[in-house]
């Protein structure tokens, strides 16, 4: 049961340590690459760039990687590897799958099983996989070189080129063997079709011939390496690493949880390797991890330790006194009678939605991990969680640090560290300083600038959506879990996490598709700047930060200052994130997973 | 800003080159020069030599000789993995459960232990009182109105019947369209809950269910006819039994037995749910091959045994077998079944 999850973690904070050296070498150009790919390097190199002009490059980058997305996509039809004839999707979701592959956020409005050929899923999918992750990792080693005091951060394509050929490619070369060995498909092949063992089990087709069955293949093994150790999340099918083919065996199941953990575990101790604090990242490092835990144990405890609440008795009969307009008084009341169970074995805990060959704790590990670390590869089937167990990874997306995504994770933990520090300052009554630099006003504004965005991009069009038919016409489950489906959706879209409750109806598909879900438009361009905004502005605003930071100052280290690297720190930085998560998300947690825990059981129907 | 433009697009090149082209080339050409297999699939060939399915996807059984594997949201379809997404608070999920279960369903203790509950859900039902008011089929559709909708709309002939039940109560249409004046031309799908209000009142204890008849000529017809036994009652009324009877101790079914995987192509099943299923399997081998039950059950027992493994070799979940590979050994063994 808590072998799995121990044994991922320690394994991952083992190889963190020398891989987060290996990555501090790169990006302090320490490193030198053998000629040809050197001399390219030099090529991309533009000169220093100060935080402007890194930003812009930053923004010019991505539009090209956003016009590139589309273009690919959009050409589907007409281009090679596609012997299914996959068409052209519709518009709203190739803009919608554009922006969500470029923002790292790979939210799916699309199943790729369905919808995509094998030259959409590489020159797509595997371009951004390594790009967009790229891009986030190279804004927080903007940040860090900011906040050391530096006018010249260095250049963004320099960076790129770093992170992609000398950090990410490697390692997923490295596990790419691993999965290859352990059966995952590796062909450019695109299906199969097959009459199976009992060949009329399948049913019959129109001309009533036994049913054939379609099994699509495709370049896993390379594709789900960087889809992990990138915080991606994207899959090659519609669910994802539950699939058989993208997670065959307990071991890639292990793999593929490690690969998502890894860089996001590197990125807090390169933070504190580049900056010369190492015990102040160890510190953050500390807060995370503890966090990452509780959630992964809450998961685990409300899912696998617990029956299906939907199969089992439940022997209060219970009554509600519900507002009723035509009733007297206004009140009725709404007696529920008690419920027996139905006769199953859940030893093994909720299965519903589960794959049994990772073993059974993995799926709500999975669930707790890939929103901690922002990944959005599902393992399991979300939608199905029981109602507590689904807090879990809600709490993760919500909070958006713990670990959280290639670099933006560590930038949204350093503005929570920025206003705990001031709070603290508050406290006390002193200038509050982080690195021994006064936090002014700007900071602060700035500071809660990034911070704001993700609840308001979460909480208004969750209100918008859940107020008209767009969210109501989309929910596949009644009560508050139809609530708890589109407060996921955009809580996913928001934090660039990409998983989702996959009941909700969301999918156009083809552009000549006579029966879309009714309110795919609404969500594609709803969820598409979602994705946008909350990925933009918590990367530009901490830049500014750091950029009007680093000039400043340094005072001298004296008796009044607060000690960013002891047990009272991590408090106060664990107590900020919390409190804050809590005051802004706790309301809406009421109206989704609480109220269903709580609520009448079964729902509905 | 023209330097920044030119360079993105040369990164973008470059990436593109790199990683979509050269890097997935490299990994092909290892799996393919150590993996070959798997690297294509891991494909299974059956017993004439042909190719029947992958190792890693699940594929359907229904007759009694094979192992089953769980049930799939997706039907099988290997390229249109799916799950559920039913959550553990929809009444949906406790549906689909309760109606697997209701054929199968064994008691526990008690003068019928071992036997079938199914016989006595049919009894129950023929009695047509729940919680003590009579009309079950009426007080169901009351309760489940989405089921009872769901009911008319899985079949072309079930939305027919109710066309002709419609034409022939005039006066209950009316009254109904008086009731619900925002649907002046009702459809089946919208009558559901009132046809089987009414159904339950003409027909007590009877369910509209499709029943084959061969007529004089050889050819056989299937018609929408009230039933008051068979696997519709059997399967969409134990719910309600068990809640009139909450006390009688059943069988547990294994968990996995009953719940849909997450991708809909789950290859494995529990190696107590083969367990589970041994009985079935083994007696129909034995019937087919006319040999000793005992025996058969024996050897499918071993051959289960020496399928089986855990994750982690028993760390972190139990022993799972593959359903496909089993059944192709139980193909190979005993012949066509």
């Amino acid at each position: 049961m808590w072998f799995l999850p121990v044994a991922i973690i320690v394994f991952t904070i083992i190889v963190a340590f020398p891989l987060s050296k290996y990555m501090t070498k790169i990006m302090e150009g320490k490193y030198r690459a053998p000629g040809i790919v050197r001399w390219i390097e030099e090529r991309l190199d533009t000169g220093e760039q100060d935080w402007k002009q890194y930003t812009i490059a930053l923004l010019v980058f991505n539009t090209a990687l956003f016009i590139y997305g589309y273009v690919i996509l959009s050409l589907q039809p007409w281009m090679p590897l596609n012997p299914l004839h996959r068409g052209l999707l519709s518009p709203t979701t190739i803009f919608m799958t554009a922006i969500s592959f470029m923002t790292n956020t790979n939210l799916q409005h699309y199943s790729g099983d369905q919808h995509f050929s094998n030259f959409s899923q590489i020159f797509f999918c595997i371009a951004n996989f390594f790009l967009s992750a790229a891009v986030g990792l190279c804004a927080l080693t903007g940040i860090i070189r900011l906040f050391r005091g530096q006018k010249k951060i260095g250049n963004f394509f320099v960076d790129m080129w770093r992170v992609v050929v000398y950090i990410f490619l490697p390692v997923a070369f490295v596990v790419s063997l691993v999965f290859v060995q352990q059966g995952m498909p590796m062909t450019y092949r695109s299906a199969y079709q097959v009459n199976t063992l009992e060949p009329t089990a399948m049913g019959a087709t129109d001309s009533g011939q036994a049913k054939q069955q379609t099994i699509v293949v495709g370049p896993l093994a390379a594709f789900v390496p960087q889809k992990m150790l990138g915080t991606n999340g994207g899959g090659f099918y519609g669910m994802n690493s539950a699939h058989p083919m993208e997670n065959p065996t307990a071991l890639t199941n292990f793999f593929t949880t490690f690969a998502m953990m890894i860089f996001p575990f590197c990125l807090v101790l390169m933070y504190g390797r580049m900056l010369g604090r190492f015990r102040h990242a160890l510190v953050i490092f500390a807060v995370m991890l503890v966090m990452f835990i509780g959630t992964i144990v809450w998961a685990i405890g409300f899912d696998t330790l617990r029956p299906n609440p939907g199969l089992t008795a439940h022997p209060d009969a219970r009554t509600y006194t519900i507002a009723d307009a035509n009733a007297p008084g206004g009140k009725r009341l709404l007696a529920l009678p008690a419920v027996a169970g139905l006769p199953v074995d859940q030893h093994l805990g909720n299965l519903e939605g589960k794959e049994m060959r990772f073993g059974t704790s993995a799926g709500a590990t999975f669930a707790a991990i890939t929103v901690d670390v922002t990944c959005g590869a599902v393992n399991a089937e979300h939608d199905s969680l029981t109602p507590m167990a689904s807090v879990s990874p809600m709490v993760g997306m919500w909070l958006n640090c713990i670990f959280g995504g290639k670099g933006v994770g560590m930038i949204n933990m350093l503005l929570f560290l920025v206003i705990g520090i001031f709070i603290a300052g508050q406290m006390v009554g002193r200038t509050p300083e982080y690195l021994g630099r006064k936090i002014g006003g700007r900071e602060m504004k700035l500071a809660m600038i990034a911070l704001l965005v993700h609840p308001i991009m979460i909480l208004m069009p969750t209100g918008i959506f859940a107020a008209t038919t767009w969210g109501s016409g989309a929910t596949s489950n009644p009560g508050p879990h139809g609530f708890s489906q589109m407060l996921y959706q955009f809580s996913s879209a928001s934090a660039n996490n990409g998983s989702a409750f996959d009941g909700l109806g969301v999918t156009y598909g083809f552009y000549n598709n006579t029966s879309p879900a009714p309110e795919a438009k609404q969500w594609d361009i709803a969820t598409g700047l979602v994705m946008l905004f909350s990925r933009f502005l918590p990367i530009i605003a901490p830049i500014a930060l750091a950029a009007g930071l680093g000039m400043k100052k340094v005072a001298p280290f004296g008796p009044g200052t607060l000690r960013d690297d002891t047990l009272t720190f991590a408090f106060l930085l664990g107590g900020t994130v919390i409190i804050i998560g809590a005051l802004l998300f706790l309301p809406v947690a009421a109206l989704g997973p609480l109220a269903e825990h709580w609520g009448p059981f079964p729902f509905g129907g | 800003m023209m330097r920044y433009i030119s360079k993105s697009v040369l990164l973008l090149f470059l990436a593109v080159v790199i990683c979509c082209g050269i890097y997935p080339g490299v990994v092909w050409a290892i799996g393919h020069i150590f993996f070959p297999a798997k690297a294509e699939g891991s494909l299974l060939k059956g017993p004439d030599g042909q190719v029947v399915g992958s190792k890693l996807i699940a594929q359907p059984f229904t007759k009694d000789e094979y192992f089953w594997p769980r049930p799939s949201a997706a039907s099988y379809d290997g390229s249109a993995s799916t799950s559920s997404a039913i959550a553990a608070s929809n009444y949906a999920l406790r549906d689909r459960v309760a109606r697997q279960l209701g054929p199968i369903v064994k008691y526990q203790s008690g003068p019928k232990a071992g036997q079938l509950v199914a016989p006595d859900v049919e009894q129950w039902f023929q009695q047509d009182h729940f919680q003590g008011a009579p009309g079950i089929v009426a007080q169901w559709a009351d309760m489940h109105n989405e089921l009872a909708t769901a009911w008319v709309n899985a079949d072309p002939t079930h939305g027919a019947y109710v066309d002709a039940w419609a034409k022939a109560h005039p006066d209950t249409v009316a009254q109904w369209i008086k009731s619900n004046p925002s649907t002046p031309q009702p459809k089946a799908a919208d009558l559901a809950v009132v046809f089987f209000e009414n159904f339950s009142k003409e027909n007590p204890g009877r369910f509209p269910s499709a029943v084959t008849h061969t007529g004089a000529d050889g050819k056989s017809t299937t018609a929408i006819e009230p039933v008051k036994d068979g696997s519709d009652v059997q399967s969409i009324f134990f719910d309600m039994w068990r809640q009139d009877h909450p006390d009688v101790a059943l069988q547990n079914v294994p968990g996995d037995f009953v719940t849909t995987s997450a991708s809909g192509l789950d290859p494995d099943i529990t190696l107590e749910s083969a367990e589970f299923q041994l009985d079935r399997v083994a007696s129909k081998w034995a019937a087919d091959t006319k040999r000793d039950p005992a025996t058969v059950r024996a050897e499918i027992e071993q051959i289960l045994q020496k399928n089986a493994s855990a994750p982690f070799d028993g760390l972190a979940g139990e022993k799972l077998v593959n359903v496909l590979e089993v059944n192709l050994e139980l193909r190979d063994r005993y012949g066509a079944p």
